[in-house]
């Protein structure tokens, strides 16, 4: 199996351990990620911020250099960088936009684009729940988990196109698969204020304070993400919610492909863990009591 | 009768008396001002509205047409409007290929409330038509004659020239079935070895002298209606079955009093060719049929005739070759090949494409020409198996009276349209009414049109493929995912 | 032909832009007509006497009148015309004010409009011919589908008019939603003890025949005339012979049987009866859970039962009544919610709609009218009302108000606070609809007295906070500010659609519904419980929102229409249907198929097919002739020719 992918910024820096977990647990899963020659950033919420042509012409570029190498797919790990690229597959329908579009190009962007999807619903499509099982090699038990696929992933629904978009259960149905209890976890879907880090801080100690709450409240041993950004705000800035909320959560903020790895049986090192603020170390404890528990069984 | 000459054009509505002609009313008492143009015909339902009358109106030269019902869902009467969204679009998409504007006939739906919403229809409707000018009038006209273009060059499935074995076993087969039957139709030997007539089988030795092959042109599902309660078997090829099944599909055979019978067909001939290649004769023997040819002796001269050059368009196209349904069959399908040859049996027929090529104004051109050539001798219409009226066709009825008596080429069309529109969403393009026509006027193009687009708009729907199925014209559906209707 | 024609001035209203005159003088050179002139006002009692003149002076036989809409005054000169000795559909209008003086002012083009309108009138009266109606008897008795308190009213409102009443009702007992109510707004009284009567009169009414645990399998015939199919669903118990002491129920040892009457906010037995004060009040198995009917063993209640009542093999069953008249009064049913997954999608037990916490609050509940969080019974002192959760939202297709949650919910939150007085109540609105008597001052109350908690704002999402309690996050709009409530229980107003199978019925009545199953009345304003079927009429909800008083008062409408109705002997028949030439029809049924109101059927008449169409249930609208190839089934007074021969005088003209 063969994915053409498109990395995102993000993943040759904030989420270097996105990308290496990734790499890793698509390997393991026999899935070969050929990277996008000459990709570019995808301008992110600064470009349409700014204007929405330069925004899609961005993201023109990288979906014209893939149809231009007769990609039919085209896998990000990012939900911002696909929420980019599918907007942008969606306005060039517009013919008048389309003309602005391509001034700013090269050349015309190519018509018959590839179909874009995230890594997490591309494993989904070609890896089934019993195949995914078939290859576990320590499984998850022991472990209780929250999903958090944060606001952007599933929305907005008609165009992400992921499950409900209110209630996904795309990373529980996987997760559980690997032996994992997985919580109902009813803030999945919100914000966690990423964008407003630098702006407006105080919105962002409420949105991720909340989260967390809930998630310590439900006494998971950590939160499973899929984005960048959400990553890196629960996680980086977990001590400024703390502070808000005059509570200590302690509570491991691991990206799904992380976890997968885990229950794959790869290396610590490969998953990219030793990149965390939050040391998920007191997990992989209990992860490992529970698994000799079993064994002593 | 008008002494006044003013710039107004022809623009005549159908409102129905419910919602659309309250609308109109509404939009007078709210003294909503309207162009003076149209003049409204009130009639119950929009469902009333027969597409003759549209057609009828813009023939004797209404520049304009428009429909207006219910909103679909509000009809007085439950669904009338849901029938009429489907005539109406079927009819819209049609005018066109008469060489008619199909922007000067338009249906929608107004309320009794919406005033204003009519102020807007009937503005914007009389603009519309203001913009196109007064429409050309087939009178003006200049006949024009149109040659066809070329067909497809190579058949999807081999043809051939019967089977001999597969015969015999039929044969043994329909004398077996023969007792249960009042008759057996299918083909036997006409005036010489290269024509055939329709057989009817009543006794044993009548069945010897049935014959297959590529002479067999007729669609014996014609006899079909003179036969209805009777217990009668068929000699079918693929074409014809299809059909029976549309009879099948309106009730108006049933299927325990048929018994089908058929070998594989590998197509008939297109009699307009050969009579080009063996021109008159008094003398035509020695037929002999080879896998690829048929050839014969014609006044002491030998002819050859290529399957591939001498063959019906349709045969060329066909894609089905063993019928389904039939209860008796013998020989081997070779419809399996065709799988991968779907696209030429979906590209364009001669008649229709050469119709579809011309601009407009040839296509009245076209059409005077083709049916100023007409004799009106009925032969389309008794050859088509469809045509279930027979002898009370409304074109030779003054109750209703549709069809004026006049011999113009303009009265002679409005009976194609009558025909056709009566075939819309039941033809099965079998192509016995441009066969029959002796003045070889292609007819057919109307119902290949027709076809297309009740393909296009119901879900791929053909005529005459599945007994269950109701034909779309006959039935409706709440949401029509394919009729996109006009936001005004 | 001898036709007059009749150009009217209306006063200025046609004449100011009308050459009245100058179209009369056109008129009168017109094919057959023998006399045209241009009275001011044709429709006051001397224009209609000089109509009646001149048919008595110039002998006509038809009559053209043109002037307002024949929407307006076509039944008016039909008597005219009738009074003078004509057959009124011997007449013709044209619509020369609404159609031409009234919307352009331009004389000549309106005086050359209205004489072609004129003419077209010629030509469709030219091809009239007299009709007739024919009378036929009717059968006094009516069928009312539904037991709630709309068919309720409407039954014993007819069988107190002397009517025969049969009331079909889907459950094991009437009373409908109100039934399940505990107090109505806005008075505060007791549901059950004003309905409660009404089910009894029902119940013990001379007149009335109650099938419960019933279901209208097919509906024929026409106005007058029905034929009905009931199904009467097994019980599996003989009603003749249960007294409705509930010993059953009680031994009954099947404990988790979904409460449908209870909206689920306790489990019952597998032999049931609903309430106490269910009429009839009479036991039904549950098949899908009895535990004989399921697995072959137990019969406890047949055991206990002090009457043997108890038949384990009782089957379905069809019985047949004939009736006049049908009013359908079949109520609502909830919007299915659970697509809400922001609000947990039916997965968090203390987030309830709020016709369960009716059931939480009434004394013949499964709590006994104690309020309760159904997740461990504690009582809730925190609670939100969430409005609009399946109303006014285009994004579910329901962008309907349900009309009558404000005032619900407005109850909820007093009667909450008089049974938790330590209680706090929040209530999540996007308008407050209280438009009715008495109405706001209600939800006033609810807000001053009883200090309930408006927020005008919508709720974003719920949710168990690990805690115990809900977490209701929520916009303030009017402070323009997020709102936080730890909650314990949430009751969401739940919006309301047509009860389940409500399409059905209605193709079996031909009746008309809209996107969210209601049923469409004949006309919005001026008949709003008639229907486009002659005799079927329609009350409550099951037509649209409303409350209880607005559902009593259709119910009593219906009962009037239907005792106007049956008050008759006879009907006269609507002359302008469809007939068949059976010299040109070949029978090949494509009006039967596609006839809306099953009306044209194909009958044997001396061992032959032939269509016929049945008189009283025609319509009238046409889609038959336009339908049939041979133009063998004529529309009377919109025959093709009629409609042909205007269509030939406007482009021939």
């Amino acid at each position: 199996m063969n994915f053409t992918y498109y990395p995102g910024c993000s993943a040759h820096g904030s989420s270097l351990d996105y990308e290496l977990s990734t790499q890793a647990v698509c390997q393991a899963l026999d899935i070969t990620l050929t990277e996008l020659a000459d990709w570019n950033c995808c301008g992110s919420t600064p470009a349409h911020a700014t204007s929405h042509e330069l925004s899609a012409a961005l993201c023109a570029r990288n979906l014209d250099l893939a149809a231009q190498a007769g990609a039919d797919l085209l896998v990000t790990p990012c939900p911002s960088c696909l929420s980019n690229l599918l907007a942008t597959k969606e306005r060039l329908q517009d013919v008048q936009f389309k003309h602005k579009v391509d001034a700013l190009l090269d050349a015309p962007c190519a018509s018959n684009l590839p179909r874009v999807t995230s890594v997490v619903q591309a494993i989904a499509e070609v890896i089934s729940l019993e195949e995914l099982k078939a290859k576990i090699k320590k499984p998850l038990s022991g472990l209780k988990l929250a999903a958090y696929y944060g606001c952007l992933m599933s929305r907005p629904a008609e165009r992400m196109h992921f499950e409900d978009p209110e209630n996904p259960m795309l990373l529980e149905r996987m997760l559980t698969a690997c032996g994992a209890e997985m919580v109902d976890f009813p803030l999945k879907t919100a914000c966690c204020g990423a964008a407003f880090g630098i702006p407006k801080r105080p919105l962002t100690q409420v949105n991720s304070a909340k989260i967390l709450t809930l998630a310590a409240n439900l006494q998971v041993d950590a939160l499973v993400v899929a984005c960048p950004l959400c990553q890196m705000n629960l996680d980086l800035r977990q001590g400024q919610a703390e502070r808000y909320s005059k509570r200590k959560f302690n509570l491991p903020i691991l990206y799904y492909s992380q976890v997968l790895g885990l229950a794959l049986g790869l290396p610590k090192e490969q998953l990219g863990l030793h990149k965390l603020v939050v040391s998920c170390q007191p997990m992989l404890n209990k992860w490992a009591q529970a698994q000799s528990i079993a064994e002593g069984a | 009768m008008s002494d006044v000459t003013t710039k107004e054009l022809r623009i005549v509505g159908f409102l129905c008396n419910w919602c659309s002609y309250g609308g109109a009313d509404t939009a007078g008492v709210a003294r909503a001002k309207q162009p003076t143009d149209l003049r409204i015909i009130r009639v119950p339902c929009s469902g009333r509205v027969d597409p003759l009358f549209i057609v009828r109106a813009l023939f004797l030269g209404a520049d304009g047409v428009l429909v207006s019902g219910c909103h679909p869902r509000d009809c007085h009467y439950s669904t009338g409007n849901f029938y009429a969204r489907r005539r109406l679009e079927v009819l819209k998409q049609f005018l066109p290929i008469l060489g008619i504007d199909s922007r000067r006939f338009e249906y929608t739906w107004v309320s009794a409330s919406e005033g204003q919403r009519w102020q807007h229809v009937v503005t914007t409707f009389t603009e519309q038509i203001h913009s196109l000018g007064a429409a050309p009038k087939f009178m003006d006209v200049e006949p024009k004659e149109f040659k066809l273009g070329a067909r497809v060059s190579t058949p999807i499935l081999p043809l051939g020239a019967g089977q001999d074995q597969p015969l015999k076993e039929l044969k043994t087969a329909i004398k077996e079935a023969l007792p249960k039957l009042e008759v057996v139709i299918g083909w036997q030997q006409g005036r010489d070895p290269l024509h055939a007539v329709p057989l009817f089988m009543r006794k044993a030795e009548d069945v010897d002298k049935l014959i297959w092959g590529p002479c067999n042109v007729h669609n014996v599902a014609t006899y079909l209606r003179e036969y209805q309660g009777h217990k009668v078997g068929l000699v079918l090829k693929a074409c014809d079955a299809r059909s029976v099944i549309e009879l099948l599909q309106e009730n108006l055979a049933s299927r325990e009093d048929l018994t089908l019978f058929s070998l594989p067909c590998q197509g008939t001939f297109d009699y307009g060719r050969v009579e080009q290649c063996i021109g008159r004769y008094t003398q035509l023997s020695d037929v002999q049929f080879t896998q690829s040819a048929a050839t014969v002796m014609v006044d002491g001269t030998s002819k050859t005739l290529p399957y591939a050059e001498y063959m019906q368009s349709k045969c060329l196209r066909c894609t089905s070759r063993l019928p389904k349904l039939v209860d008796i069959s013998f020989g081997t399908d070779p419809t399996e090949d065709a799988k991968d040859a779907r696209e030429s049996a979906e590209s364009l027929p001669p008649e229709l494409a050469l119709v579809e090529s011309l601009s407009l104004e040839e296509r009245m051109a076209f059409w005077r020409a083709s049916m100023e050539r007409c004799i009106r001798c009925g032969a389309c219409r008794n050859s088509c198996p469809m045509c279930i009226c027979r002898d009370h066709c409304i074109s030779d009825t003054r109750d209703p009276h549709f069809m004026t008596q006049a011999d113009t080429f303009l009265e002679k069309l409005f009976f194609q349209v009558i025909h056709a529109l009566h075939l819309a969403g039941r033809c099965t393009e079998c192509g016995e009414c441009q066969r029959s026509c002796p003045l070889g006027i292609p007819i057919l193009a109307l119902r290949q049109k027709l076809n297309r687009i009740i393909s296009e708009l119901f879900a791929g729907y053909q005529a005459g493929s599945d007994p269950s199925q109701v034909p779309p014209l006959l039935c409706y559906a709440v949401e029509e995912p394919k009729i996109k209707e006009r936001e005004w | 032909m001898r036709i007059g024609v009749f150009i009217c001035h209306c006063g200025s209203n046609i004449g100011g832009t009308v050459d009245c005159a100058e179209v009369a003088k056109r008129a009168a050179a017109m094919p057959d007509v023998v006399y045209a002139t241009d009275p001011m006002y044709t429709c006051a009692e001397p224009g209609q006497a000089a109509i009646e003149e001149a048919i008595h002076t110039h002998a006509l036989d038809g009559v053209v009148v043109a002037s307002c809409s024949p929407r307006m005054h076509e039944p008016t000169f039909r008597r005219t015309v009738e009074r003078a000795g004509l057959n009124p559909f011997m007449f013709e209008m044209a619509n020369i004010r609404e159609h031409v003086s009234w919307i352009g002012k331009d004389v000549e083009l309106n005086t050359h409009k209205a004489t072609e309108l004129v003419g077209m009138a010629v030509e469709k009266l030219r091809r009239n011919v007299p009709l007739h109606s024919q009378e036929f008897p009717v059968i006094k008795r009516v069928l009312v589908i539904g037991g709630g308190v709309a068919g309720i009213q409407a039954a014993l409102d007819c069988a107190d008019g002397g009517l025969d009443v049969v009331l079909v009702e889907r459950e094991a007992t009437i009373g409908g939603k109100m039934a399940k109510l505990d107090k109505t707004f806005p008075t505060v009284d007791c549901s059950a003890c004003i309905l409660g009567p009404k089910m009894v009169d029902c119940a013990q009414h001379p007149k009335i025949t109650l099938y419960a645990q019933s279901e209208v399998e097919d509906i024929g015939g026409y106005v007058g005339n029905f034929q009905v199919k009931i199904k009467k669903r097994a019980t599996y118990v003989d009603w003749h012979k249960c007294t409705g002491c509930g010993t059953c129920m009680e031994k009954c040892p099947k404990k988790d049987v979904p409460d449908r009457f209870n909206e689920g906010v306790a489990p019952t037995k597998a032999i049931t009866i609903a309430f106490p004060q269910a009429i009839p009040k009479k036991a039904v198995i549950n098949p899908d859970y009895c535990r004989q009917l399921t697995q072959g063993k137990c019969g406890v209640c047949a055991k206990v039962c002090p009457t043997k009542a108890i038949q384990y093999d009782m089957v379905d069953e069809i019985v047949t009544e004939e009736v006049g008249a049908i009013v359908a009064a079949t109520g609502y049913d909830l919007v299915d919610w659970h697509v809400y997954q922001e609000y947990g999608g039916g997965r968090y037990p203390d987030v309830i709609t709020s016709l369960a916490y009716e059931r939480l609050m009434n004394a013949s509940g499964p709590t006994g009218g104690h309020i309760v969080r159904p997740s461990d019974g504690r009582e809730p002192k925190t609670i939100v009302f969430v409005q609009c959760v399946g109303s006014r939202d285009p994004s579910i297709g329901r962008p309907g108000c349900s009309g009558f949650c404000c005032m619900y919910t407005a109850k909820q939150a007093i009667l909450t606070k008089e049974h938790i007085p330590d209680s706090k109540s929040y209530v999540f609105y996007m308008d407050i609809r209280a438009a009715g008597k008495m109405y706001d001052e209600f939800t006033r109350r609810a807000m001053e007295e009883y200090g309930t908690d408006y927020i005008r704002g919508r709720v974003s999402m719920i949710y168990p906070d690990g805690q115990g309690q809900l977490t209701v996050l929520g916009m303030d709009t009017l402070l323009g500010q997020q709102i936080e409530i730890k909650a314990d229980l949430v009751v969401l107003a739940v919006g309301i659609e047509a009860s389940h199978g409500a399409k059905e019925l209605a193709e079996k009545l031909r009746i008309s519904y809209d996107s969210a199953g209601f049923f469409l009345e004949s006309h919005v304003k001026l008949k709003p419980v008639e229907t486009n079927t002659a005799g079927v009429f329609v009350a409550g909800v099951c037509q649209g929102t409303k409350d209880i008083p607005a559902s009593v008062a259709q119910g009593s409408a219906c009962a009037a229409k239907v005792l106007g109705l049956l008050a008759k002997d006879t009907l006269s028949s609507n002359p302008q249907i469809a007939s068949v030439n059976t010299l040109r029809c070949v029978v090949c049924g494509k009006c039967v198929q596609t006839c809306p109101f099953g009306a044209i059927k194909q009958v044997e008449e001396r061992g032959r097919p032939q269509i016929r169409v049945i008189e009283t249930m025609c319509q009238g609208c046409g889609l038959c002739t336009s339908t049939c190839p041979q133009g063998a089934i004529q529309l009377a007074h919109a025959t093709d020719n009629q409609i042909l021969a205007e269509v030939n005088a406007l482009c021939q003209m």
